[in-house]
């Protein structure tokens, strides 16, 4: 299967990234192209030109300052997996398979914004900010308002995600618990969690829940459960149970919305316990 | 900046197996293509869709699908395909090793499983039996079960461990 025509272009740096973006309408920045070129193929979209921005030296970092963790949006997911940031380097261990995360980038990923992605999980119990680029400036948006709506993200023609912050969590416990159907899919129900834990009680709890709804969610009240009293089983049963509040999943291929609702449940209660476990 | 129009013909260089090419290609064709077209057809299109990792390569030092990169993409780049393994007539250890364990029925996802066994053994060099289950989820065989192709990953990464001192 061959794309359809396209331009191309090679930028030498960002700015000239976004003033080619910006003056084209219907051009693309390509990333790392593991959701773009399938849809190409598929002729789902037609751009006039790709705009490289995978090879830009200037969006390839990751650097941890004083409590935040900085990521230029094309790091590939293996870089992030190599970065041992706390859960969001277990989250992208989950992406795919070993190819896929050799090529595919954090920022391609939120930009595409799957509604079944990984990331948007953590990046939501992390309450990531998005830097995003353009002829007329930069400006940070939460992640949590950034993604919009399924496959909407805040990004207008001409702008482009250049870094993803989080804070650095060193004293949590965490984990990412990923529902497939089988190898390398999609996620079915995707659970972050990350824990502040001091003697028996739970001093900050994150949820984050992604592919059960349209965009990713944090389940706050579930999360207030938790901080509510003594880590105990039926603290951890009652959180879960609070945590299907937050899916409105729909029936696919990977299961029906009941199904997928009260696994909410169970793979809530086991990203708990394996961040518990740490 | 360089601007390619959609039926302009771009001249890429790419260094496979150790030797310099140099080819044109349209802006949509992919890598796959033109690594087949210039000979190494060790590199098969399976599903085309990322899926099932028969069109795998070293780019880089990183294991690629090349049906999901395009060829100007990787201009510049340094690849290795299936055919670059075996060294003056003689195997490399990963292939002995899918030799010795019958790792393949009728051999087409073989290439592709390799060159990830490859670039798995580098990152891993002594993997567990679910390390390298999880190293090949991006390859799909539809004949063996993967029983014999776990077995001769691990056989490679003994082979391979055993070489080392040699090499240094």
């Amino acid at each position: 299967m061959y794309p359809p025509k396209i331009g191309y272009v090679i930028p030498d740096n960002v700015k000239e990234a976004v003033e080619f973006l910006e003056s084209h309408d219907d051009a693309k920045p390509l990333a790392g192209g593991h959701s773009l070129i399938p849809m190409l193929k598929l002729r789902i979209i037609r751009p006039s030109y790709l705009v490289e921005i995978r090879r830009l030296p200037e969006l390839h970092y990751i650097r941890v300052e004083g409590n935040v963790v900085k990521i230029g949006s094309m790091s590939t997911h293996y870089d992030i997996v190599k970065a041992n940031i706390p859960l969001l380097s277990e989250t992208a261990s989950k992406i795919g398979d070993p190819q896929v995360r050799n090529m595919g980038t954090i920022g391609g990923s939120i930009s595409h914004l799957d509604p079944a992605a990984d990331y948007p999980a953590a990046l939501m119990a992390l309450d990531a900010k998005v830097k995003i680029r353009s002829n007329r400036g930069e400006r940070v948006e939460n992640f949590s308002s950034f993604a919009k709506d399924m496959f909407t993200p805040d990004l207008n023609q001409g702008e482009i995600v250049t870094e993803i912050e989080i804070p650095l969590l060193k004293d949590y416990k965490y984990s990412y618990q990923k529902l497939e159907r089988r190898a390398g899919d999609f996620a079915i129900v995707g659970v972050a969690v990350a824990l502040k834990v001091n003697g028996d009680v739970i001093e900050d709890a994150r949820i984050g829940l992604t592919a059960v709804n349209k965009t990713a969610v944090r389940a706050t009240e579930a999360e207030k459960i938790l901080m509510s009293g003594k880590i105990s089983e039926k603290l951890i049963e009652d959180a879960a149970t609070k945590a299907m509040d937050y899916a409105n999943p729909t029936s696919d291929i990977r299961g029906s919305a009941e199904y997928k609702k009260k696994m909410v449940k169970v793979m809530t209660r086991r990203a708990i316990l394996a961040a518990l476990s740490r | 900046m360089k601007v390619f129009e959609k039926d302009q013909k771009v001249k890429i260089h790419l260094k496979i197996n150790g030797q310099d090419y140099e080819t044109e290609t349209e802006p949509r064709r992919l890598l796959v293509h033109v690594l087949r077209e210039l000979g190494f057809t060790g590199v098969h299109i399976g599903c085309d869709t990322s899926n099932c990792g028969a069109c795998t390569i070293i780019m880089n030092g990183r294991s690629v699908k090349s049906c999901t990169v395009l060829a100007v993409e990787a201009d510049g780049s340094e690849i290795l395909t299936v055919e670059g393994l075996a060294k003056d007539g003689k195997l490399h250890p990963i292939q002995e090793a899918f030799w010795e364990k019958h790792a393949l029925q009728c051999g087409y996802c073989t290439p592709g499983m390799i060159m990830e066994a490859y670039w798995l053994l580098k990152e891993n060099p002594n993997p567990t039996e679910e390390e390298i289950r999880e190293g090949i989820s991006g390859n799909l065989c539809r004949c063996t079960g993967y029983q014999n192709i776990v077995e001769a990953i691990k056989l490679a990464s003994q082979k391979l461990r055993m070489e080392l001192p040699k090499a240094h």
